[in-house]
């Protein structure tokens, strides 16, 4: 159980352990290295996603570990309450960035072992504090730099805490 | 339907380097290299190398370790969303397409222009706009021949290696490593080039003098930002939607 604590409240994720064991582990590992903590959730849709764990408040981009593989082709599907690991257009390029869907997202699943079909890893889901991450998707939001749909003022992870 | 762009976790930053002069007698600027790949590049949209990356090259099918690791770290930051891109120095003219390859770099030639975050940006390796050196600049036209790199790839790699040595050798140019050895730009052709290109910023190194010049250029301002050689210092530009700025760091000599 790994609880983010922001400033709208705690949200709890489970990790899925046994359908995505690198992904957990990786996510794992940066919360207990608290790199979440003073991240920010920089990208929220509402009617799609938050994203975060990735930058600073002054959307600095903190240097992570190696990337990771990917373990979309896990059977999870991106519902609503889902979490899973943000990527760049190759596959196998997620480092720390994640995101909730706050909806059921099935353009993001796996479809195939392809460039366009690889989809994103869904690694656990949200057991409570939903309403925070509703809360969340529903801020306002603006364009900072080249950066769109940053939340006006900032949606922050203050800290991670981790229980067995 | 249209769909969202997903979740990305590429950084819009793009960063700059030349002159790391990578040679087996300077491990730590080696190990500075790497370094700075783990620790600043990562993720981001693009790196551009623009030459000099090595201080010596004598084609792609040499075997030397560093070569070979070198490819591979470029190719393990490349597998994470980041394009890089390779220009040629005066010294590492023969990086070829082999190489690249193997770094999941493309390589692109010079006068090239990027539209850096709305700025139109010129970025050249920087030895073309030394018309001064009039040694260096006969030395440049024909090893930049297409005819004369094809005809020394043809030879076997050993007289490769002592071709390169009789180089070393022979040029002072080909030596030089000092900024005082090396000779600056002609500020007349710096504008040439801009003006020719319809840029009012260009980046270049060759010149191991790292500094912001800033002047007016057709009624503009313009800005000439040229990159440090990595010796004591390793050096880049960072550029984001926001700022470019000139970085540099002190590489630990152990």
């Amino acid at each position: 159980m790994i609880t983010l604590h922001t400033n709208y409240g705690d949200i709890v994720l489970e990790l899925d352990f046994e359908n995505a064991p690198k992904t957990a582990a990786n996510f794992k590992q940066y919360a207990e290295e608290g790199f979440y903590d003073g991240t920010v959730f920089h990208r929220v849709i509402d009617g799609f996603m938050i994203q975060g764990g990735g930058m600073t408040e002054d959307l600095e981009q903190k240097p992570t570990r190696a990337a990771i593989e990917n373990e979309a082709d896990n059977g999870l599907k991106n519902v609503t309450g889902s979490v899973a690991m943000a990527r760049t257009n190759d596959p196998h390029s997620a480092t720390a960035q994640f995101f909730i869907n706050v909806k059921d997202n099935n353009f993001l699943n796996h479809t195939g072992k392809n460039a366009q079909g690889w989809g994103y890893c869904v690694f656990g889901k949200v057991t409570a504090g939903m309403e925070v991450v509703n809360k969340i998707k529903g801020v306002k939001t603006g364009t900072k730099g080249y950066h769109s749909d940053v939340p006006v003022d900032a949606v922050i992870i203050e800290k991670v805490t981790i229980a067995e | 339907m249209v769909y969202p762009s997903p979740p990305s976790n590429i950084t819009m930053t793009t960063y700059f380097i030349a002159d790391l002069h990578l040679h087996e007698a300077r491990p730590a600027v080696t190990r500075a290299f790497y370094q700075f790949l783990q620790e600043q590049v990562c993720a981001a949209e693009a790196l551009y190398i623009l030459g000099d990356f090595f201080d010596a090259w004598i084609g792609d099918d040499d075997d030397r370790p560093l070569g070979i690791e070198v490819a591979q770290a470029l190719h393990d930051v490349s597998t994470q969303g980041t394009e890089i891109f390779l220009m040629h120095g005066n010294r590492d003219f023969l990086l070829g397409e082999n190489f690249a390859a193997r770094a999941g770099a493309t390589l692109v030639k010079e006068p090239l222009v990027v539209d850096l975050y709305g700025c139109p940006t010129l970025l050249l390796h920087g030895d073309s706009l030394c018309l001064d050196d009039h040694e260096y600049q006969a030395f440049r036209r024909q090893v930049r021949s297409p005819q004369w790199q094809q005809q020394v790839l043809a030879q076997p790699l050993s007289v490769r290696r002592a071709l390169a040595e009789k180089i070393r050798a022979e040029s002072q140019s080909m030596n030089a490593l000092k900024a005082e050895d090396i000779m600056d730009v002609n500020d007349e052709e710096v504008r040439r080039v801009m003006r020719a290109a319809g840029v009012t910023r260009l980046i270049h190194g060759h010149t191991h003098r790292p500094a912001r010049h800033a002047f007016m250029l057709e009624g503009q301002p313009a800005e000439r930002v040229v990159l440090g050689d990595w010796h004591n210092y390793g050096w880049c530009i960072k550029a984001d939607g926001q700022e470019l700025t000139l970085k540099n760091w002190p590489i630990p000599t152990a």
